[in-house]
C-alpha cells in the first residue's frame, strides 16, 4: 500500500489546484484507499468470503462564503474534474454563510507514527490464518452444549490509507489498520430462544482477544439469559454493563456536539460551565491515545487531534466542535471534525474505583442492563425509552434473567443520579465506559 | 396506476461488452462454482441542506463499482472493485472464485440474453436528475418556511432534500442480462419547538421512486414543513407516557413498522434456512389471530421500497406472508431459494455493489380488515394510541420493539392528552394473537423509511390499517 501514497497525494493536490483555478476561494480534497477482508463462517464451514480494494475521493469548496461538497468512488480524472467544476458552480447557487471557511493552518502537528495506528502484521496475515481464527472461535463456542444455534463467527480486517490536502497549505496522510473477531450465538429451544454475541476489535493483531476468550464470553453472555421472567412495572436502580454504558455515552456524545448545540437539538444547550451531573462523572474525548480505535493524527478540518475534558466531576467543560460549529458558538475547535459533521475520537467515561462485583453486591434490588432493543433516544429532551434485557438483583445477588421489559428515563437525571462508576473501563470501541449504577429508572413490564 | 410506464433511459457507464461479461463469468466459475454473477452500478446523488435560514451546503456524489459473486453449495465468494478496467474486473472474479477451490466442468457460461423490461414501476414525469438545482432549492425553502411560519414556538428548522439515480446491470451464469434505472427523491423537515426552556422536535417527509411532480401532486413541501412543526408544537404540551401493560390502538400508516419488525424480518428466508428465526418451523402453522393477513409487495408503483427487478435480476412478485394468522410464505433471494428448494419471490436486495444480496423486505403491510376505525377507538375504555412512530427493532426470538414519537391516552373511547415518546415491547407470536380488531383503512407510512440488516441499508415502505392490540407493554415513566 505504502508505495502508492505519492499517487494519492498528487491526485489530491492536483484537484485542490484545479478547484482554485475554477474560482474556489478555498478547496479541500481527501482521498482514501482501502483494502477489506471479511470471512463469515457458520457451523464449521465458510459461509461468505469478501476481499476487495476500493478508493473514494471527497471534496469541499468554498466560494464567497458558500460551501459545496462532492464525493466519488470513480477516480477517473474526467469525472473528478467535472465534479470539481460542478462544485464551484453549485457553491455559487447557495447562500453566503459568515461562518464558512477553513481553519487557519495549525502550527502544531501530531506525529502519526507515534499513535501506532498501523500494524504491518495485519497486512502479512494469510487468508488461511484469518479463516482459521473464525472457525476456531465458533468451534470453541459450540463445544458448550447449552448453545443450540450459531449466527456464525467473523474475522474482518481493513487497511486504509488517507490523504487530506487543503488550500490553506495543510497536507496530512496516514495509514491505519483494524481487525476484528467475533461470534454470535443462540441458546434454548426455538420458542424460548435467547441470543448474544461477543467480539474483539483492535488496530493491532496481537491485541485481539483469543478465540477461546471470545467464545467463552459469547457463551456466558448468551446462556445467562435462559428462562427469563417479566417483572412488574417499577422504579429501580439500573446497573449498566460496559456494553450498555457504551450506548449511553454515544447518546451523551450526540448531546455535547457543537452542531447539536447551535441547532438547539440538545437538552445540554446553554449548560456550559454548569453542573450537569454529580461528582462521579468525568467524560473525556481523547484523539491521542496510542493504538486505540478512535485515535487519529488530525481531523477532517486538518486540525491536530487533542484531549478534551468534556465533563469534569459533573461540570460541563467543553462542547465537542469542528471548526465551523466552534466559530458559530465562539468556541475553539476540539479537533472533532468528521466529514461534514462532528465525530467522537476516543469518547469515554473515566473509570471509578469500585469493582462491578461490589456495585452489584451493594444493590438491594435493581436491574443489571445487559442488552437493549430499539432506538428510543431523543437528544432534544434527553429522553430514553428502550426495550431491555437484564438480570434482576435481589439483596446484592443476581436472582434471575429479565426480558420483554423497557427501561425509560432522562439522560439529564441519569447523569445527576450516578451512584457508582466501575473500575472496568476498556477501549473495545471508540465510544466506551465502565460499569455504571444509576439511582433510578422506570422498568416497565407487567 | 397500472398503465405501462416508460423506463428512465439506461446509460451504460461500465464499458464492458456482453462478450467481456461472459468471459469474466467464465473466470469466476473456473474453480468449480455453481453460480456466478456480476452486478454493476453507477449512481449519482444530489443533496441540499438548509438550516439557520440559509442553504448551508449542497453535495453531489458519484459512485461506480462492480461486485462479483460466486456460489458453491452454501458458500459465497465475493469481490468488488470501483476500477472497471478489464484486468481489475478479472482479478475480482478470481478472488470470488477462490471460494469454490475445485475444478470447473469445462463448460463455458451460456450466451447472455437481455431480459430488460420495456415498462417501469417508477412513474416519473419531471425527473429530478434533469431538474435544476435552483428548482430543488425552492422545494427545500418552501418546506423550511412553512415549518418556521407555523407557530411562534418553532425555534429551529432543518430541511434536507436528496435525489439519486442508479443505473444497474446484472449478468449471471444462467445467461441473464438485465438492466434497471432507479430514481429516488426525498424531502424531509425537522422542526424544534421551544417554550419556557422546554424543547421538543417533530419530523415529516416524503418522496419515493417519483419525479419532482410528487411535491406538487401528492405531498407539498409546505405540508411537510407544517406537519413537522405541528408535531413539535403538540409535543410541548404532551405528558409523560404511561408505563406498563395496556390496550393499544395503532393509527393507520406509520404503524406498519410493527409488522415490519414483528413479522417481516423473521420471514426473510435466510433466518429460516439457518433456523435462527422463531418462525423457521412455523410454515403452515398459526402464529396470529385470523384477522391478520400480511403481504410484501415490491410491485406497488413508485413506492420507495419498489423495484422493477430485485438486485439479483429477479422480477418481484406480491408475496403472501401470513394468511389469516397462518404462515404461508418467505421472502426469498437466490441463495436461500437454492438451498431450501423454494420459489423465488424477488426479494434479494443489496445496499450497493460492495455488498452481497440478502433477503429483504420491500413494501410490507397488513391487509385491511372489517372494523370501522372509529369503532376500534370507541371500544377501548383506557389505553394508549400510537399516532406516529420513529422506528423499531426485532431479534430472532421474536422479541421486538417500536418507538412512538407521538401518542395519545385513550379514555372512554376518545383520544385525550397527547403523550411523549415511548418504546413498546412484545413477542411477535404473542402480539399477533392479541390483534383483535383490524380497520378498513389501510394506509402507508411516510415514504422516507430505511431498513438496516447486516450493515446494509435499503429503502422500504410499511403500511397498516387502524389496529387494536388487546395488551402490550408501554415503556413510559408514569
Amino acid at each position: 500500500m505504502k508505495k502508492e501514497a505519492p499517487a494519492l497525494r498528487d491526485l489530491a493536490e492536483s484537484l485542490v489546484t484545479l478547484a482554485r483555478k475554477c474560482g474556489a476561494d478555498e478547496a479541500e480534497v481527501s482521498v482514501s484507499d482501502g483494502y477489506e477482508f471479511n470471512v463469515d463462517v457458520r457451523k464449521g464451514k465458510i459461509e461468505q468470503l469478501v476481499e476487495a480494494g476500493s478508493r473514494v475521493c471527497g471534496l469541499r469548496v468554498i466560494k464567497d462564503k458558500k460551501t459545496a461538497f462532492a464525493s466519488s468512488s470513480d477516480l477517473e480524472m474526467g469525472t473528478l474534474k467535472r465534479l470539481v467544476r460542478n462544485a464551484v458552480r453549485r457553491a455559487e447557487l447557495g447562500n453566503p454563510d459568515e461562518f464558512a471557511g477553513f481553519a487557519p493552518l495549525s502550527k502544531e502537528t501530531v506525529d502519526a507514527a507515534a499513535l501506532k495506528l498501523y500494524d504491518p502484521a495485519i497486512a502479512g496475515l494469510d487468508s488461511k490464518t484469518k479463516i482459521g481464527l473464525a472457525l476456531e472461535t465458533e468451534r470453541a463456542a459450540l463445544r458448550d452444549k447449552r448453545i443450540t444455534n450459531s449466527y456464525g463467527a467473523t474475522f474482518a480486517s481493513n487497511e486504509i490509507r488517507s490523504v487530506l490536502t487543503m488550500s490553506n497549505g495543510f497536507v496530512g496522510e496516514y495509514a491505519q489498520t483494524y481487525c476484528g473477531l467475533g461470534v454470535g450465538l443462540q441458546a434454548g429451544d426455538t420458542d424460548n430462544r435467547v441470543e448474544d454475541s461477543w467480539s474483539s476489535s483492535k488496530r493491532h493483531f496481537k491485541d485481539l482477544e483469543s478465540p477461546e476468550a471470545i467464545a467463552r464470553k459469547a457463551v456466558e453472555r448468551t446462556v445467562r439469559q435462559l428462562k427469563p421472567r417479566k417483572v412488574k412495572t417499577q422504579n429501580v436502580p439500573v446497573i449498566f454493563e460496559p456494553t450498555q454504558t457504551a450506548w449511553l455515552m454515544g447518546f451523551l456524545f450526540g448531546c455535547v456536539t457543537g452542531t447539536a448545540v447551535y441547532q438547539k437539538a440538545t437538552f445540554l444547550e446553554g449548560k456550559l460551565g454548569r453542573l450537569v451531573g454529580n461528582e462521579r462523572l468525568t467524560v473525556v474525548d481523547d484523539g491521542l491515545l496510542p493504538g486505540e480505535l478512535g485515535t487519529h493524527p488530525f481531523d477532517s478540518d486538518g486540525l491536530p487531534s487533542r484531549r478534551t475534558v468534556v465533563i469534569e466531576r459533573g461540570v460541563l467543560k467543553n462542547y465537542l466542535c469542528n471548526y465551523y460549529a466552534a466559530r458559530k458558538l465562539r468556541l475553539k475547535s476540539t479537533g472533532n471534525a468528521d466529514g461534514n459533521g462532528v465525530g467522537p475520537n476516543n469518547f469515554y467515561l473515566e473509570a471509578g474505583t469500585v469493582s462491578p462485583k461490589d456495585i452489584i453486591a451493594g444493590t438491594k434490588r435493581g436491574l443489571i442492563l445487559i442488552r437493549t432493543l430499539g432506538h428510543g433516544l431523543n437528544s432534544v429532551t434527553g429522553d430514553i425509552s428502550r426495550g431491555a434485557f437484564g438480570l434482576w438483583v435481589e439483596d446484592g445477588e443476581i436472582a434471575y434473567p429479565v426480558s420483554e421489559v423497557t427501561i425509560s428515563g432522562n439522560l439529564g437525571k441519569i447523569l445527576e443520579g450516578i451512584e457508582a462508576v466501575g473500575n472496568d473501563l476498556e477501549f473495545h470501541s471508540p465510544v466506551t465506559g465502565p460499569t455504571v449504577k444509576v439511582a433510578e429508572m422506570t422498568v416497565a413490564g407487567e | 396506476m397500472n398503465k405501462p410506464n416508460i423506463p428512465l433511459p439506461y446509460v451504460d457507464h461500465f464499458g464492458l461488452s456482453p462478450a467481456d461479461l461472459r468471459s469474466v463469468l467464465g473466470i469466476a466459475l473456473a474453480s468449480g462454482g455453481d453460480f456466478a454473477e456480476i452486478f454493476m452500478e453507477y449512481r449519482t446523488y444530489d443533496f441540499i441542506n438548509m438550516e439557520e435560514d440559509i442553504i448551508k451546503e449542497t453535495a453531489e456524489a458519484v459512485s461506480i463499482g462492480l461486485g462479483i459473486r460466486v456460489i458453491r453449495g452454501d458458500r459465497t465468494g465475493f469481490g468488488y472493485t470501483n476500477d472497471l478496467a478489464l484486468d481489475k474486473v478479472r482479478k475480482a472474479a478470481l478472488t470470488a472464485s477462490a471460494i469454490a477451490h475445485g475444478k470447473s466442468d469445462g463448460a463455458s457460461p451460456p450466451a447472455l440474453r437481455d431480459r430488460t423490461r420495456a415498462t417501469s414501476r417508477y412513474i416519473v414525469r419531471r425527473p429530478a436528475h434533469k431538474a435544476s438545482l435552483l428548482a430543488k432549492m425552492a422545494l427545500v425553502r418552501e418546506a423550511y418556511a412553512a415549518a418556521q411560519a407555523f407557530d411562534k414556538r418553532i425555534a429551529k428548522v432543518k430541511a434536507h432534500y436528496s435525489d439519486s439515480l442508479k443505473h444497474m446491470c446484472i449478468a449471471n451464469s444462467e445467461g441473464l442480462l438485465v438492466r434497471d434505472t432507479r430514481p429516488m427523491v426525498k424531502l424531509v423537515c425537522v422542526a424544534i419547538s421551544e417554550k419556557d426552556g422546554k424543547r421538543e422536535s417533530g419530523y415529516w417527509g416524503g418522496g419515493g421512486r417519483v419525479g419532482l411532480e410528487y411535491f406538487r401532486d401528492v405531498l407539498t413541501p409546505r405540508r411537510i414543513g407544517e406537519e413537522a412543526a405541528r408535531e413539535a408544537v403538540l409535543l410541548l404540551g404532551a405528558a409523560d407516557a404511561p408505563a406498563g401493560e395496556m390496550p393499544i390502538v395503532l393509527a393507520p400508516g406509520h404503524s406498519g413498522v410493527l409488522i415490519h419488525e414483528a413479522v417481516g424480518h423473521l420471514l426473510e428466508a435466510d433466518f429460516s434456512r439457518k433456523k435462527t428465526s422463531v418462525f423457521w418451523n412455523k410454515m403452515g402453522k398459526r402464529v396470529g389471530s385470523p384477522l391478520v393477513t400480511i403481504y410484501d409487495d415490491p410491485t406497488v408503483p413508485s413506492f420507495r421500497g419498489s423495484y422493477n427487478i430485485d438486485d439479483e435480476g429477479t422480477p418481484p412478485r406480491k408475496t403472501l406472508l401470513i394468511d389469516k394468522g397462518i404462515v404461508r410464505g418467505l421472502l426469498q433471494d437466490k441463495l436461500s431459494c437454492r438451498l431450501m428448494r423454494g420459489r423465488l419471490t424477488g426479494h434479494g436486495r443489496r445496499e450497493d455493489y460492495s455488498c452481497a444480496p440478502i433477503p429483504r423486505m420491500a413494501n410490507t403491510y397488513i391487509a385491511a380488515g372489517e372494523d370501522a376505525p372509529e369503532d376500534i377507538l370507541r371500544s377501548v375504555k383506557k389505553g394508549f394510541y400510537v399516532a406516529s412512530l420513529s422506528g423499531g427493532q426485532v431479534e430472532d426470538s421474536g422479541k421486538f420493539t417500536f418507538s412512538v414519537s407521538l401518542g395519545y391516552l385513550i379514555e372512554d373511547g376518545k383520544l385525550t392528552a397527547p403523550v411523549k415518546q415511548a418504546t413498546l415491547i412484545g413477542t411477535n407470536i404473542d402480539i399477533l394473537n392479541k390483534i383483535d380488531m383490524v380497520g378498513t383503512d389501510l394506509e402507508f407510512g411516510l415514504q422516507t423509511g430505511t431498513c438496516s440488516k447486516d450493515g446494509q441499508d435499503v429503502p422500504v415502505t410499511d403500511g397498516c390499517p387502524t389496529l387494536r392490540i388487546a395488551k402490550m407493554t408501554v415503556g413510559g415513566t408514569s
